[in-house]
C-alpha cells in the first residue's frame, strides 16, 4: 500500500469512527458543548470570551496529555514543562526574531517536540511510576531554567514583548483559536482509531506481546511523546495570545497537577474524557472563584474520589446511581 | 579560587543537611520499599508535622511535648491514609499510577485544606538553641548539629525496629513476599498500614526539627519533597542503605555546588543527576549495596 493509500484509508476509517461516536451519549453531549462554543461570542464577550478560550486551550493540553498517558501509559509530568516551552518559543520568535505570530504558534509546537526528545529517551527505558518520576525531574529543571535564564525569558516575572495575534481581536482570537484546536482534535482521534492508537493501547496494556508482534514499541513510544508534546507546545503558544504574559508560574508544578486532575477525572481512556474533565476542574476553578483555595481543596478530593470510586473517569462510567451501588456492593 | 576552608565548611554543612536529608528520604523509601506506593504526600506529612508541633508548642511551651505530639498525629495520618487512600487500590492491575495519584490529591487537598483554615503567612517556629561553636576555623550552629544528631538517633531506632523486632520481622517478610506472609500469619494490610504509619511520623518529626530552619507554613512541604525524592532515585528506591548514603553525597554536592551557582541551578544539577541515574542505574546506588 503506498503512503496515499494508507492515508485516505486512515482518513475514511476516522470518519466512519466519528459518525458512529457522535451517536452515543457522549458524543452528543459534545456536539452540543461545540455548538455553543461556536455560538458563544454572540452570548459573552470580554472577560467571559478570554476563559472560553483559555478553556478550548486547557482541552488541547489536557487530551494531549491524555494521547501520551491514557493511550500509551507514559505517565508524564512533563506535560506542562513542554506547554511552557512552547509557549516561551512562541513568545520569543513572535517578540525578538520578528516571525509572524501565526507561524510562531506552530514553530511553538515544533520546538515543544524537539525539546520533549532528550526525556522522551530515558522514558522509553522506564515503566509504570518511574516515568513518572524522571518526567518530574524533567519539569523542575525546566521550570528552574526558566526562571535562571532571565535574559531570555524575564526570569520571575516574566516575558510580555510580543505582538498580538491577528491585531489583537478578542473575537477573531476565539475562532482562531477554537478552529485549531477542533483540527488538532480531529487529527488526535483519527491517530487515535487508526492503528497507531491501535499499537498504542497494546503497549500499555503488554508492551511484549506488542513487541512480539513486530511492532517497533520504542519507535512508536518516542513518536506518540513528541507528538503528544508538540500539541502541548501548540497550545501554550495559543495560551500566551490569551493572557498576553508568558512568566513561570504558568508552567509549575501545580499547573501540571491541575492538568492531570483534569484528565483523571474526565477519563484517561478516551479524547473525550479529557474534553469532559477540563470542562469540569476548569468551570469549579472559574465558577468559585470567590472561594479562593477552598475550590483546589474540592477537586482535590475529587483527584482521590475518582481514582477511587471511578477509575475509568466520570466521561466512560455510567452515571446511573443503581449502578455505582451495585458495583460498590460487588467490590466487597 | 576557593579557600580550602570555605570549601571544608560547605562539606561540613552538606553532611549536616545530609542527615535533616536522610530523616524526610528514608520514610518516602520505606514505604515504596514494603508497599510500592510513591507517597507524592510525604511533603504534606512534613507540613502537618511542622504545625502540629507548632500547636503544641504554643499550648504547652514544650519542645519535647512538640515533637511526640507531631510524631504521634502524623503517625495516625498516615495509617488512616492508607487504610482509607491506598487500600482501596491494591487490587488493581496497575497500582502503581493510581496510588501516586491519590497521594499526590492527598497533597493538594491537606495544603490548600491548611491555606483555607490557616492562610499562606509563615509561622516562625523558635530556635533550639543559638549557641555557635567554632572548631578549626569551621563554624558550627549548635542547632544544626542537634537535628542532625536527633535525625542519626531516630534513623538508628528504625534500623533497630526492622532488624531486631517482631514488627520489623514481619514488615520485611510482607515487602519480599505479601502471599507467603500471610500463610506465616502475618497480617499484610496492617503492616502496609503501620509501615505506612512510620513513614509518615519521620516526615512528621522532620517537619518539627526543620520548623526553625524552614517555618511553618502550608506549602513548606513540596521542596524538602523535591529533595527527598531525588535522594531516593539515587539512593535507589526501596534500600534504606542507598537513600542514607545518596541523602549524604547529594546534600554535600549541594552545598559546594552553591558556592559557584544560585541554589535554583543546584537543584537543576542535582535532577540532571537523579535522571542520569534513573536511565543507567534503575536500582541507584542501592542496588551496589545488596
Amino acid at each position: 500500500m503506498t503512503v496515499l493509500e494508507t492515508l485516505r484509508s486512515g482518513i475514511a476509517r476516522t470518519g466512519d469512527r466519528l459518525v458512529e461516536d457522535a451517536r452515543s451519549r457522549n458524543g452528543i453531549v459534545f456536539a452540543v458543548l461545540a455548538l455553543l462554543a461556536l455560538l458563544a461570542p454572540q452570548l459573552v464577550g470580554g472577560y467571559t470570551l478570554d476563559l472560553l478560550t483559555q478553556l478550548i486551550i486547557a482541552i488541547l493540553v489536557v487530551t494531549s496529555w491524555i494521547f501520551i498517558a491514557g493511550y500509551f501509559g507514559m505517565f508524564s509530568f512533563a506535560h506542562a514543562a513542554l506547554y511552557g516551552i512552547g509557549a516561551y518559543a512562541t513568545a520569543l520568535l513572535a517578540g525578538k526574531a520578528g516571525v509572524h505570530p501565526v507561524l510562531a504558534v506552530l514553530l511553538g509546537g515544533v520546538v515543544a517536540g524537539i525539546f520533549a526528545i532528550p526525556i522522551a529517551l530515558p522514558v522509553l527505558r522506564l515503566s509504570g511510576a518511574y516515568v513518572g518520576m524522571a518526567t518530574l525531574a524533567f519539569a523542575e529543571i525546566v521550570y528552574r531554567l526558566a526562571i535562571h535564564f532571565r535574559g531570555l525569558t524575564g526570569g520571575p516575572t516574566g516575558y510580555t514583548g510580543f505582538p498580538p495575534l491577528l491585531g489583537g481581536s478578542r473575537l477573531a482570537l476565539y475562532y482562531f483559536v477554537f478552529a485549531l484546536v477542533v483540527v488538532l482534535l480531529v487529527v488526535q482521534y483519527g491517530l487515535l482509531v487508526n492503528r497507531f492508537g491501535l499499537v498504542a493501547r497494546a503497549i500499555r496494556e503488554a508492551p511484549d506481546a506488542a513487541r512480539m508482534l513486530g511492532n517497533n514499541v520504542p519507535r512508536y513510544k518516542l513518536v506518540g511523546f513528541v507528538v503528544g508534546s508538540a500539541i502541548a507546545g501548540v497550545a501554550g503558544g495559543l495560551q500566551i495570545y490569551t493572557v498576553l504574559i508568558i512568566s513561570p508560574p504558568m508552567i509549575e508544578v501545580n499547573r501540571m497537577i491541575e492538568f492531570m486532575a483534569m484528565g483523571i477525572i474526565g477519563g484517561l481512556r478516551t479524547i473525550g474524557g479529557g474534553i469532559f474533565g477540563a470542562v469540569i476542574v476548569f468551570g469549579l476553578n472559574e465558577g468559585l472563584r470567590d472561594l479562593g483555595e477552598l475550590r483546589l481543596v474540592i477537586w482535590g478530593a475529587m483527584l482521590i474520589l475518582v481514582t477511587i470510586y471511578f477509575p475509568d473517569g466520570l466521561a466512560d462510567s455510567s452515571l446511573d446511581p443503581r449502578d455505582r451501588l451495585r458495583e460498590l456492593l460487588n467490590r466487597e | 579560587m576557593v579557600s580550602v576552608a570555605l570549601l571544608a565548611q560547605q562539606i561540613v554543612n552538606g553532611l549536616l543537611f545530609g542527615g535533616q536529608l536522610a530523616l524526610i528520604a528514608v520514610g518516602l523509601t520505606l514505604i515504596w520499599g514494603v508497599a510500592r506506593v510513591l507517597n507524592f504526600g510525604h511533603g504534606a506529612m512534613f507540613m502537618v508535622g511542622g504545625f502540629v508541633g507548632f500547636f503544641t508548642l504554643g499550648a504547652t511551651g514544650s519542645l519535647v511535648a512538640a515533637v511526640i505530639a507531631a510524631g504521634i498525629v502524623v503517625f495516625a495520618l498516615g495509617y488512616v491514609t492508607e487504610v482509607v487512600l491506598i487500600r482501596p487500590l491494591r487490587d488493581r492491575e496497575e497500582f502503581g499510577i493510581p496510588s501516586m495519584v491519590v497521594t499526590l490529591g492527598l497533597a493538594f487537598f491537606l495544603e490548600n485544606a491548611f491555606i483555607v483554615w490557616i492562610g499562606t503567612q509563615r509561622q516562625s517556629f523558635p530556635r533550639f538553641t543559638d549557641v555557635i561553636w567554632n572548631v578549626a576555623g569551621i563554624t558550627l550552629s549548635a542547632q544544626r548539629v542537634l537535628i542532625f544528631v536527633i535525625s542519626l538517633v531516630a534513623l538508628g531506632l528504625l534500623f533497630v525496629v526492622i532488624s531486631r523486632t517482631e514488627l520489623g520481622l514481619a514488615i520485611r517478610a510482607v515487602s519480599q513476599d505479601h502471599d507467603t506472609a500471610l500463610l506465616m500469619g502475618v497480617r499484610p494490610n496492617r503492616v502496609y498500614a503501620i509501615t505506612f504509619g512510620i513513614s509518615a511520623a519521620l516526615a512528621g518529626l522532620a517537619g518539627v526539627l526543620l520548623a526553625p530552619l524552614f517555618a511553618v507554613y502550608p506549602s513548606v512541604g513540596w521542596y524538602p519533597f523535591l529533595l527527598s525524592f531525588v535522594v531516593v532515585m539515587v539512593g535507589g528506591l526501596g534500600s534504606v542503605r542507598g537513600t542514607l548514603l545518596a541523602a549524604m553525597g547529594l546534600a554535600v554536592v549541594r552545598s559546594i555546588s552553591i558556592i559557584w551557582v544560585s541554589s535554583q541551578m543546584a537543584m537543576v544539577i542535582l535532577f540532571a543527576i537523579m535522571i542520569v541515574v534513573l536511565v543507567a542505574y534503575p536500582d541507584g546506588i542501592g542496588g551496589y549495596l545488596e
